[in-house]
């Protein structure tokens, strides 16, 4: 994905279409929720010196779930949202912003960060259908 | 985008003409509305009939609509498919905004309060 916001609505339509039939209509919904938050919070505060490399995502499914990495820029200030969120329950009502680290907290089923190789990656966990278990 | 009209008791119905009201265009949806605002119309309906997804700023972009519009006048949202009801809820926002299942429910509801 291009470094741009303007690339993360297409990116996030694209992603959820390989999910389509993965996940149940309220995984589905959480899916695109944190994949359109994570997205844009790494667009709009992930600092790099190379603004033009573009972002890398992974998509994997397992036999219980689907699993996003998203991987910060090379060199970017380290930021792991667990230590970030606010609970959306926290949040004043009348904010105009605030609540993308709360939803994404909210709506994955496990959240994990890490480094991997030379960059720090955000892990979101969706599980599946509990048929497909 | 937005498409705006007005009808006779002065109440403007808003349509964001996007498919998606997320952080690449809410700042524009923002500032459209708040013009529409400063040139006087103060009664309110957004509806989302046409939007499928809403992030968090989009939101944020409501609400800085509902803080513009003060005690001036009026907003609600109307047409909110599942999903993006289901964003509102979980952002509290249902305790925020009037919610009408159509705009001509939001309008009617509007009116009878003018």
């Amino acid at each position: 994905m291009q470094n741009d916001l303007n690339d993360v609505d297409r990116t996030v339509v694209s992603l959820k279409a390989f999910v389509d039939e993965v996940l149940d209509q309220s995984g589905l919904f959480k899916f695109e929720v944190c994949a359109s938050e994570a997205l844009t919070n790494l667009v709009k505060h992930a600092k790099t010196d190379d603004t033009t490399a573009p972002i890398k995502i992974e998509l994997t499914e397992t036999p219980a779930a689907v699993i996003l990495r998203v991987f910060d820029p090379v060199g970017a200030a380290r930021f792991d949202l667990r230590d970030h969120a606010q609970s959306l329950d926290d949040v004043d009502p009348l904010a105009e912003s605030g609540r993308g680290l709360g939803l994404i907290m909210q709506c994955a089923d496990h959240a994990d960060y890490a480094p991997q190789g030379d960059r720090m990656c955000l892990s979101l966990k969706f599980s599946k259908l509990e048929t497909d278990q | 985008m937005i498409h705006t009209t007005t009808d006779d008791a002065g109440i403007t119905v808003i349509r964001p003409g996007f498919e998606r009201l997320t952080a690449a265009n809410a700042k524009a949806f923002k500032d459209d509305v708040t013009a529409i605002i400063e040139g006087g119309e103060a009664q309110l309906v957004v509806d989302f009939k046409d939007v499928s997804f809403v992030d968090s700023s989009g939101l944020g972009a409501l609400v800085g609509v509902l803080k513009k519009i003060g005690y001036r006048g009026d907003l609600a949202v109307s047409g909110l498919n599942a999903d993006v009801a289901q964003m509102f809820k979980i952002c509290r926002m249902d305790r925020v905004f009037k919610t009408h299942a159509s705009v001509n429910d939001a309008v009617e509801k509007m009116a009878e309060n003018l």
